[in-house]
């Protein structure tokens, strides 16, 4: 991140301690995580001391340490998603990308995430792709969702054309 | 101007100064709760809840920390009912089944009653105290180290993981720990860990007057509010 | 708009806007709540602005897109006046026939409306939807009536004419006492009186207060607070206006979850719309009252919903709750008092001071007064947002407007108050709606998530749920949360995973015990709740785990095996794709074989396969 960048974001709020979490957001918000010269120069600009930031930013699940994949599936394990089966699509998703949760795939095209609950309750299993739900989300449809945002053909094609 | 309050701890009515938490009061006169995190002169943070204490508001009893809690006039505090024996009897015994490789950790246990743990041992490092974190943060002014994570990740960390050149380098924090006090027969292998209980002969003199400052070895490694 | 500097000058304004939309015959509400979102309501949307254009209907014709409406299993929904005309499972294509039809001819279109599935009949009108006709919306009922994005539809529908009483008419002291009388209790979780929390932070010490409005949420598998504060912000500000007035604050928080990205968009703008009236700011109104209101972003931790958490995340810092020896009515945000409430407390208030005290203590039962929101989900056939009159008992909510369960299986339990609170099975569901019975029953209202669990959900495994939910969510601070929610969570594993012993069962109640009455904050406290009720209603499916090594809801993969039956698999190959552990194997249209060695028990190839072919023991 630019220091241009986070000298807008702390425009108008600079000595404010109060303000660290909003500022927070707003950078990650622009470079899809929080690198560590942000933080420090968060710490400068609002007063606050360098480990409460970083306590901060490792505190609260929604701040991001590593930079995200391109595409962030996030699976959301809620109860109402849970009991509907949201841990099948967290294996589907795990094991289909051979990453663990909160990892990037080498290409960096992909990272799985977890939320809590997105507010969507009654349409679960909720997954998210970027900023698009998808509801009522079976192992299958995640699998399809997942081949083509990776540019791979369906594997229905694929078994056609191999065999 | 110190203002007074009179309190109840016990069915003693103890003069305390205002503004005075219940368990530097307890101490001071000579009463024992069984703390950890609690440092004097350092900001209390309920960290290890070993020194809860019954506070009888109208009848009603409350489990609370005496650390946390400043004494008020007319407070009626009960520190060794059976129900506040029992569950100080519970919390230490997670605590040492978490880190039985301290000397202090072990003190602990025995003076809360725990002879045997029903959970399989761990060994940790750290008990999440905050000692070294408020020293460093208080009486230093450093701000080196501090928690980091939450939750199951929770951990004292520096910034990013590494050194600060801003670290005054005063090993207080390590001082302090209650982690870096051996047990008497040296470090226990992982996967051996035990109860030693060795300090149980020391305990029989306060079994016989319960709840009462004996003045024990127990807290001198961690410093007990008595021997700050 | 210019700025108002007087209740006339809002009398006067609200007046003009109606006005303005007399000539406005038919009204189509179309709902864009997150549900609805979800099942693209905004290619609807666009497909109507689109058609009503073309038509030459955009002056006659209202187009309002709302939010949550509630039914989003049946999403998108909508409703048209006049009429009360109600369609489900609108899609783009519908908007056509819809304005064409309905609008032009007022003719209904049959396969639009709702279909009762017990009598199998065409359902015309929205009050006749059974998922309607046994709730009493106070509050979803509004979210009909305004976009959340217009102040003017607001303050057409009547808004902020509490407000304008309560600077008027009624004195700081007789709001709190109308708030007492109403016995309106807090709908965040804790049921704690509101008009005695206002009391006492009214009497406390110091000119500098806050008011804070808890949309942080945090129960997953609960979005009434969602609902509300995105589909009528402006029904939660005023209701902050009147506490901050009743109280003598002047400024006020919205602290809401970052998950909930409209959440926040929308209440930014009622905030600046309202700023812009003059609603907030300077002497509002022309009066002596001042206050202005400010949002702040969660980040994500469960625990910022406890009180004092919340109020150090506002102050930007770790969300680790702290001792309440002392109230946060008293020493609270920036060590000033502080009324904490709930989106719903607040939402609650604009009609008690309108409408008076009695018309809403006329609703309820003896101890918990008027509606209450709940977040009907789980393994029920009708799930979305419910508003019934507390009182109403666990089988109407679930049966009656939920519909029973789905694919036929049988209800077995109901999980109320999300983590803090517990399992109750389907022998307590005449228990009514009333925080005070079910805390007895060893769950709580909690802030209204109800989520359906079926013979297919093993209460076990949802007890471990909510461990590992709150192990992750626990700040880590006391010793009892911390180690303690760890150490019963290792227990269960051992019970989930065949290692469990009978004597874990009593250990495991008293450790919660002593968590319940040592941890720091609530979330500690409450935190062992879903063990101890399941431990206390369901103890047979714990026992079946360890003596008899089974699971008797086929979910707890270490005690369960998959094999596929050869008489049903008919070799379409479906699992043999599904299966991302490359367990299965088969010829086409032969039957196939699971290897158990390689089999990770996902479960995946059982969801997919359209023969019923994967069983379980
Ligand atoms: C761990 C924990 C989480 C909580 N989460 C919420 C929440 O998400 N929303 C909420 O309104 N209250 C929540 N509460 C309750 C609040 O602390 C507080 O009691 C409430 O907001 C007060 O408002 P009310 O009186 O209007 O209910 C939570 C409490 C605890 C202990
Ligand atoms: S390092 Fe030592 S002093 Fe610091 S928190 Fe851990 S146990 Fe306590
Ligand atoms: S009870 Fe849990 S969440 Fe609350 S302060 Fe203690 S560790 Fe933190
Ligand atoms: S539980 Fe998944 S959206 Fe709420
Ligand atoms: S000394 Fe009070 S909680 Fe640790």
């Amino acid at each position: 991140m630019s220091p241009l960048a986070i000298d807008q974001i702390l425009d108008g709020r600079r000595s404010q301690p109060d303000q660290l979490i909003e500022v927070l957001h707003d950078v990650q918000e622009k470079d899809g995580y929080i690198p560590e010269e942000a933080m420090q120069a968060v710490s400068q600009g609002l007063g606050v001391p360098i480990m409460e930031v970083y306590r901060v930013a490792s505190f609260y699940k929604a701040f991001r340490l590593k930079p995200a994949g391109k595409n962030v599936l996030t699976i959301c394990m809620g109860t109402a998603c849970h009991v509907r089966g949201a841990r099948l699509l967290l294996d589907q998703a795990t094991g289909q990308l051979g990453i663990e949760l909160g990892d990037v795939t080498p290409d960096g095209l992909f990272s799985i995430e977890r939320v809590n609950c997105l507010g969507t309750c009654a349409l679960g299993p909720i997954v998210t792709e970027n900023e698009t739900y998808h509801h009522h989300v079976t192992p299958g449809k995640l699998r399809k969702l997942i081949d083509t945002i990776g540019g791979q053909q369906p594997e229905e094609t694929q078994h056609a054309q191999t065999q | 101007m110190q203002q007074y309050v009179n309190v109840n701890i016990d069915g003693a009515i103890i003069r305390a100064i205002r503004g005075t938490s219940v368990l530097d009061t307890a101490i001071e006169y000579g009463i024992c709760i069984p703390h950890l995190c609690h440092v004097p002169g350092l900001t209390d943070i309920g960290a290890c809840r070993l020194c809860i204490v019954e506070h009888v508001v109208n009848g009603r009893s409350k489990v609370t920390t005496s650390c946390t809690l400043n004494v008020e006039e007319g407070m009626v505090i009960l520190t060794s009912t059976d129900k506040i024996r029992k569950l100080r009897h519970n919390l230490a015994e997670l605590l040492v089944a978490q880190a039985p490789n301290s000397r202090a950790i072990q003190d602990i246990a025995v003076r809360c009653g725990v002879t045997s743990v029903r959970y399989p041992f761990r060994n940790a490092d750290c008990v999440l105290c905050g000692r070294c974190v408020r020293t460093c943060t208080e009486i230093w002014k450093a701000r080196a180290i501090g928690f980091v994570g939450r939750g199951k990740d929770r951990h004292v960390d520096y910034p990013f993981g590494i050194q600060p050149e801003f670290c005054k380098q005063c090993n207080n924090c390590i001082q302090i720990c209650p982690m870096t006090i051996t047990p008497c027969n040296g470090p226990m292998k992982p996967g051996e860990e035990y109860l030693c209980g060795q300090c149980e002969s020391q305990l029989i003199v306060a079994d016989e007057t319960p709840g009462s400052c004996v003045w024990c070895e127990l807290g001198e490694g961690f410093a007990c509010g008595r021997y700050a | 708009m210019p700025r108002l500097n007087s209740h006339r000058e809002l009398e006067h304004l609200r007046e003009q806007i109606r006005e303005q939309r007399e000539n406005i015959t038919t009204t189509i509400m179309l709902c864009g709540g997150p549900g609805c979102q979800a099942s693209q309501s905004q290619t609807v949307v666009e497909a109507f602005r689109e058609e009503l254009s073309q038509q030459g209907l955009d002056s006659s014709v209202r187009l309002r897109v709302t939010g949550c409406q509630g039914f989003c299993e049946q999403g998108p929904v909508m409703v048209i006046e006049p009429g009360n005309i109600f369609y489900c499972k609108v899609s783009p294509e519908d908007a056509f026939e819809i304005v064409h039809q309905t609008v032009i001819k007022g003719e209904l279109i049959e396969r639009l409306l709702y279909e009762d599935p017990v009598s199998g009949e065409r359902v015309k009108t929205e009050s006749e939807v059974p998922f309607y006709r046994a709730q009493n919306q106070q509050i979803l009922s509004q979210n009909r009536l305004v976009d959340p994005l217009s102040i003017e539809d607001y303050i057409a529908a009547g808004g902020y004419s509490a407000l304008v009483r309560a600077l008027n008419g009624v004195s700081p002291e007789s709001i709190i006492g109308e708030i007492k009388a109403s016995g309106l209790r807090g709908r965040g979780g804790g049921g704690f009186p509101t008009g005695r929390k206002w009391a006492e932070c009214s009497e406390a010490p110091g000119d500098e207060k806050y008011v804070i409005c808890n949309a942080d949420e945090g129960d997953p598998g609960a979005y009434m607070d969602r609902a509300v504060l995105e589909g009528n912000p402006h029904l939660v500000l005023e209701g902050m206006m009147i506490g901050a007035r009743a109280v003598g604050a002047q400024k006020g928080y919205i602290y809401v979850r970052n998950e909930y990205p409209l959440a926040v968009k929308h209440s930014r703008i009622a905030v600046d719309q309202a700023r812009e009236l003059g609603l907030l700011g300077d002497n509002i109104l022309g009066s002596s009252f001042s206050f202005d209101v400010a949002i702040a972003r969660g980040g994500g931790a469960f625990v910022c919903g406890e009180s004092t958490a919340l109020m150090a995340s506002i102050e930007g810092k770790v969300g680790e709750p702290r001792a309440k020896d002392v109230h946060t009515v008293v020493d609270g945000l920036f060590h000033k008092p502080t009324v904490l409430n709930n989106v719903e407390t607040w939402a609650n208030v604009p009609s008690i001071i309108s409408n008076g005290s009695s018309s809403f203590a006329s609703i309820g039962t003896e101890s918990s007064k008027g509606t209450k929101i709940l977040a009907l989900t789980g393994r029920i056939k009708n799930t979305g947002l419910v508003e019934v009159p507390m009182g109403t008992s666990i089988r109407e909510v679930v049966f009656d407007i939920g519909g029973g369960g789905i694919n036929g299986n049988s209800i077995k339990a109901v999980q109320t108050g999300g983590p803090s609170g517990g399992c109750l099975p389907v022998e307590k569901f005449d228990l009514p709606l009333d925080f005070d019975v079910l805390s007895e029953a060893g769950s709580m209202i909690g802030s209204g998530g109800m989520v359906v669990m079926d013979e297919a959900s093993c209460m076990v495994d949802v007890a471990k749920y909510f461990l590992t939910f709150l192990q992750d969510e626990s700040c880590g601070n006391c010793l009892p949360c911390r180690v303690g929610i760890d150490r019963m969570l290792e227990m269960i594993t051992d019970i989930t995973e065949g290692r469990g012993t009978p004597g874990q069962l009593d250990l495991l109640a008293e450790l919660g015990e002593t968590i319940s009455e040592t941890a720091l904050c609530g979330l500690g406290k409450t935190a062992p709740n879903p063990v101890l009720s399941t431990l206390r209603y369901f103890r047979s499916e714990y026992e079946a785990h360890i003596n008899e090594n089974k699971c008797p809801a086929g979910v707890c993969k270490a005690l369960i095996t998959y094999s596929i039956d050869p008489d049903r698999c008919n070799g379409c190959g479906v699992c043999l794709k599904g299966c991302v552990y490359q367990a299965i194997t088969g010829e086409k249209k032969q039957p196939h074989v699971i290897d158990v060695q390689l089999c990770q028990k996902c479960g995946i190839c059982r969801s997919e396969c359209k023969f019923d072919a994967i069983q379980v023991v």
